[in-house]
């Protein structure tokens, strides 16, 4: 755990540094570079409020993520699961009509269920017909981003608009702002925590790793590993699901075309990063967050383009990645030299 | 007969990190034209000394001579180039090509334009096993020959390439006992046309019969070297472990109780649709330890998967304590079946997961004080709780609980595993090669708690390779060949020739005794 820390706080200054280097050598000052980066992200009041809206879709989708790799399966569906909830948390607020106590409950259900539905039919497959759910959950990203379309486009579209959008959903469903915080981070911190007691502390949590880590020997001590991919695929469904709901009902309030388009592949991103764990993935969440927010502030100070932040952000997963196993192999080093000298010395 | 000193490794030291040091300032030496005998309990380094040797593991210090010259070798192949070659514990030929094109593969006499001369290649081998005396058919299919016949053709391969040295990891561990003569026939003859052989084992009979002198490791470092011609079993045995071994049986008489486990006419296929169990039989008593004896892969794999439910039956009945549970779910055995499986880091454990995670599997479903929050949460202080009390009563040397479970020895890895199933308490027990890959302290250990299982009326069911294991705490031992249960003996009304010559399915047994 503590090298694991290590690891990550190594990896990213290494990846700032190397992203300096690129900078200076297209002639840019990264000092300056890096200032209105972070200035526009964490140190201003709106851009630190603006970076934890954003890192709503990235924390739980990359949780999505991360449970799932820990666990087995291969997850891969975070932007259709994504999309189909962000869809039905629009259909309840476009079309149910309730007090906001009881409407707010009933888009994240919506929303939560469309997620899971999405990734259940990936299970289903993967029962039924043992496809593998990696391909399945791929395909099925392409469907719900088709399906989205035609249903923003036909049935629900909002005839006063010149883009495929539905109309707004019922003001009941809207999350409220609180002192500048959207809810919807509270949403995504309540997730991060359940998600945390569920995988560290609950017995499902530790059959799904254990299952992750090596299936036969779980089957073999009497865990239900068939059952358990099922949940393990409808909860990490859910959860992608839950960060479409959050962006409609926090921000635009409607589903725009092109919406999560690039927020559902970060998860996955951000799990590979984080090796999977619950706690990772949420500060990475934030990190990943924060560049981006603090790009559209540096594209406006300096010349620099926020298309930088997509270089920095894949070093930082290079590095990141590569420096865990050559950590390993440093400590391993150093421990060999120690052992030499205690059995000569 | 004074010989040369071929091959001088000295000061040889290898770690492990983070903290296991294989080898600790080791040196040996080979003389040329000897047969010279490794042996150490499991772990005591002299594999990792021999792979140091052949270029597959790195060494942190110390010189290799051959032929009076420093040597370095980064590769088996540079190696088998200056003329060693090493014979490891697992064969590895392809099953689907002959005797003669596994031998000269990767070495292959060609044609112009780079096209395999089979001709002459099969000529070169065909040479080569008359002139060894081989008693091999170059055009058989390896999938089809013995195991032993196997290894031979691992060696041949070797000597195609024209080694001087053979390290030998090992060799006997897959033979039955008729088959040892021959390869020691074979090595010998080998060694009279002045070949060197390095010699890995870990069974002493076999080491004094065969070798001229003898080298002890134990715990990464040499204990001694000697003539093979001073020694005797019991002075061998002492240096490997440190202290007097018994190696007399320490089974007291005892009644078998009522029939605890039995297991009718199971039969069942692999995805080929081959038989792999034919109509197996086996019945065990309480207080009573059955012995599975075989060539491996004649069947105990598969019985023991049918038991635990991990592959379908066609037919055959399974029933425990007489509770029915031919068509039970994996959990519902586990309420009746301790299970020590043959491979601890597939299916015994997860290497990657911490001591408390491996240590409380099953536990955490039947045992309702590892929950807490209304059977949601997971009770880790419990789990700390259990391990602690697997630690003491297994004996378990080990850091925290939560360390990796692969930074723990082999045999501490099988403690913890033991721990956990004896723990459940229940009525069967079934062991699939519990002493494989351990050291002979951890075997010992083993050997004792069976004992004391079956002291504790518990009903033993025990696969092993190891025929002396089986003499030593078995009560009855049924012989596997071929899916088949093709003999059911009493331990003491038998022999390890008889039990031998049902393992070969009573027929290549009496060819070897015409041969020898």
């Amino acid at each position: 755990m503590r090298k694991q820390a290590l690891s990550g706080i190594l990896g990213v200054l290494a990846a700032f540094a190397i992203g300096a280097l690129v900078l200076a050598l297209q002639g840019f000052n990264p000092v300056t570079t890096y200032g209105a980066l972070l200035q526009y992200s964490l140190f201003s009041g709106s851009g630190f409020t603006a970076t934890w809206t954003r890192a709503v879709p990235l924390v739980l989708t990359g949780l999505s993520a991360s449970i799932a790799f820990a666990s087995g399966p291969v997850n891969l569906g975070q932007p259709g699961q994504l999309v189909m909830g962000a869809l039905g948390a629009t259909l309840v607020g476009l079309f149910v009509h309730l007090p906001s106590a009881f409407l707010i409950p009933l888009c994240i259900l919506a929303s939560l269920l469309g997620g899971a539905l999405w990734s259940g039919l990936a299970a289903l497959l993967k029962r039924a017909f043992a496809m593998d759910e990696f391909i399945v959950t791929l395909m099925l990203n392409f469907i719900a981003d088709y399906f989205a379309l035609w249903a923003i486009t036909y049935p629900l579209f909002d005839h006063s608009a010149s883009s495929p959008m539905t109309r707004p959903i019922n003001t009941a469903a809207w999350l409220p702002d609180l002192g500048g915080v959207n809810t919807s981070v509270l949403f995504m911190v309540l997730a991060a925590v359940v998600c945390w007691l569920v995988m560290r502390r609950g017995r499902s949590g530790y059959e799904w790793r254990m299952t992750g880590q090596n299936s036969l020997f779980a089957r073999i001590g009497g865990c239900k590993v068939d059952a358990n991919y099922v949940r393990v695929m409808l909860v990490t469904g859910a959860l992608a699901g839950l960060a479409g709901g959050l962006m409609i009902m926090g921000g635009p309030h409607r589903f725009v075309k092109g919406l999560g388009a690039n927020y559902a592949w970060d998860g996955i991103m951000i799990a590979v990063v984080a090796n999977n764990s619950i706690s990772g993935a949420f500060l990475y969440g934030l990190l990943f967050s924060a560049l981006q927010q603090g790009a559209i502030g540096m594209e406006l100070v300096t010349a620099v383009p926020s298309e930088f932040i997509d270089v920095l952000q894949a070093v930082i997963v290079l590095v990141v990645v590569a420096g865990r196993v050559s950590l390993n192999m440093v400590f391993d080093r150093l421990a060999t030299k120690r052992k030499l000298k205690e059995s000569t010395g | 007969m004074a010989r040369d000193v071929l091959i001088d490794l000295q000061h040889i030291t290898k770690v492990f990190p983070p903290d296991t040091v294989a080898l600790s300032d080791v040196s040996v030496s080979f003389e040329s034209g000897e047969i010279h005998a490794l042996v150490g309990e499991n772990g005591a380094g002299k594999s990792t000394l021999m792979k140091v040797f052949y270029g597959l593991e790195r060494r942190d210090a110390g010189n290799i001579f051959f032929r009076g010259a420093r040597v370095e070798f980064r590769t088996p192949r540079e190696a088998i180039s200056a003329g060693i070659g090493m014979v490891h514990q697992e064969i590895l030929l392809i099953p689907e090509y002959t005797v003669w094109q596994n031998i000269v593969l990767g070495a292959e006499p060609v044609r112009a334009f780079g096209t395999i001369d089979a001709d002459r290649a099969r000529e070169a081998v065909r040479q080569k096993i008359e002139e060894f005396q081989f008693n091999l058919e170059p055009d058989a299919l390896v999938g089809d020959i013995s195991v032993a016949a196997r290894q031979k053709v691992e060696i041949l391969k070797l000597l195609y390439r024209n080694v001087s040295v053979l390290v030998l990891d090992e060799p006997t561990a897959v033979l039955t006992p008729q088959e040892i003569p021959q390869l020691f026939a074979e090595l010998a003859r080998l060694r009279d046309k002045g070949h060197t052989i390095i010699f890995i084992s870990h069974r002493l009979d076999e080491v004094l019969t065969l070798s001229d002198r003898v080298t002890v490791m134990r715990r990464g470092k040499v204990v001694g070297t000697s003539a093979a011609s001073e020694l005797t079993k019991e002075d061998l045995a002492r240096q490997m472990v440190g202290r007097e071994v018994l190696f007399t049986s320490r089974r007291q008489p005892q009644e078998p109780g009522e029939i605890v486990f039995r297991a009718r006419g199971l039969n069942c296929r692999d995805p080929e649709h081959c038989a792999r169990l034919h109509d197996a039989t086996v019945e065990v008593c309480a207080g009573e330890i059955v012995g599975v004896a075989g060539v491996e892969g004649n069947g105990q794999f598969e019985l023991v998967n049918a038991i635990m439910g991990l592959a379908p039956m066609t037919s055959g009945t399974l029933e425990v304590k007489g509770k029915d549970i031919t068509h039970a779910d994996i959990l519902t055995r586990r309420t009746l079946i301790a299970f020590v499986p043959q491979d601890r880091g597939k299916m015994g454990a997860s290497v990657a997961a911490s001591i408390l995670e491996d240590a409380i599997m099953t536990h955490h479903i039947l045992d309702p004080r590892f929950r807490t929050w209304r059977g949601l949460g997971l009770n880790y202080r419990h789990a700390a709780e259990f391990v602690d009390r697997i630690r003491g009563q297994f004996t378990v040397n080990m850091g925290h609980s939560s360390d990796p479970f692969g930074s723990l020895s082999g045999g501490n890895q099988q403690k913890v595993i033991l721990g956990r199933e004896l723990l459940l308490e229940t009525p069967f027990v079934l062991m699939d090669q519990p002493t494989r890959g351990l050291d002979v302290g951890s075997i010992e250990y083993v050997h004792q708690l069976l004992l004391d299982l079956r002291s504790r009326k518990r009903a033993v069911l025990l696969v092993s390779a190891d025929l002396d294991e089986l003499f030593m705490v078995a009560d009855r031992i049924v012989v596997m060949c071929q899916g088949e249960v093709v003999a059911d003996l009493a331990t003491d009304m038998t022999s390890r020739e008889e039990v031998g010559y049902y393992m070969l399915g009573g027929k290549e047994a009496v060819h070897a005794e015409t041969g020898s």
